[in-house]
């Protein structure tokens, strides 16, 4: 068997991106409160990447533009992507949930949920600790989850 | 002006989180030195315990295949391979939080050095040597 090869660069992308969009969208709602709609494209995004590599706007972002530019170091390692897909599948969770209290014009919960989001990609982004990842583990060990062998992308 | 609290309140609730998950990790090498369960049948080696799972990618390209190689070099070196959907009462005795997780064990059982995350062949016979494994200091890359 082959060696999967798992680029984290994919993910600081995405949660650099998580960041400066939540952030600039908050920051922008205290004078236009339609900033709030930054909330579900996220959602978007994070739910498509989950769904599908063609979908994940991170990764083609980083494939097409930032990786051959020289902006963004691949940083391959070995380890099993699972943990961290079901990382991003919490964040679009989140940030679904966040929509509709943003739809409901509950904007403080709304940015409440964001914001956790934010702190979340932060903390993997900053440190490399994944909080989804090691509840993952922690569902995995109970045999809470649906297991699968997809491949690293 | 009530959306200050935003930020506020999620970067609390995720710091605290934060704070326990990694108390709790930190407690597993707190582990090293002590005896978990009684030693296996090990002939009072150092044994390797290997905590694997189905959904673990690479536990499966990567760290089998690298015990494997390790145990190929050295037919006294004992795997015992666990997952976790198998027996997590021992993955929960050990603290695992994350797969791959290879233990390795001195001749008494006590745990000896743990490995969150693939670890190669080379550092799993580093590990087995300065738990008192004679003669094991071929690489295998």
């Amino acid at each position: 068997m082959a060696i999967v090869p798992f680029d984290r660069s994919v993910l600081k992308v995405n949660q650099a991106i998580l960041m400066v969009v939540i952030v600039l969208g908050y920051l922008v709602g205290f004078a236009y409160h339609a900033a709030a709609y930054v909330i579900p494209a996220l959602a978007v995004m994070m739910l498509a990447a989950v769904a599908s590599p063609a979908l994940n706007l991170p990764r083609i972002l980083y494939v097409r533009i930032l990786r051959p530019s020289g902006v963004v170091r691949p940083r391959v390692v070995q380890e099993d992507p699972a943990p961290h897909r079901f990382a991003q599948l919490l964040g679009g969770i989140f940030l679904t949930v966040a929509t509709i209290f943003v739809a409901t014009g509950l904007l403080l919960v709304a940015w409440v949920l964001a914001w956790t989001v934010v702190a979340l990609a932060f903390l993997n982004f900053a440190f490399n600790i994944c909080i989804g990842c090691i509840l993952y583990a922690q569902l995995v060990r109970m045999g809470v989850l649906p297991l699968s062998r997809a491949p690293a992308r | 002006m009530i959306l200050l609290l935003a930020p506020l309140i999620a970067v609390a609730v995720v710091t605290a989180a934060a704070l326990v998950l990694r108390a709790q990790r930190g407690s597993q090498q707190e582990l090293v030195g002590s005896v978990v369960e009684p030693p296996g049948d090990a002939g009072g080696l150092p044994s390797i315990l290997y905590f694997t799972g189905v959904a673990c990618t690479i536990c499966h390209t990567a760290q089998k295949p690298a015990l494997r190689a390790l145990a190929a070099t050295d037919d006294r070196i004992a795997i015992r391979e666990v997952d976790i959907a198998d027996d997590p009462e021992l993955a929960g005795r050990y603290r695992v939080m994350s797969l791959p997780t290879t233990i390795v064990l001195d001749g008494a059982g006590q745990v000896a050095g743990i490995n969150v995350g693939f670890a190669s062949g080379d550092v799993l016979r580093r590990q087995l040597v300065a738990a008192g494994m004679p003669n094991a200091t071929q690489p295998v890359g």
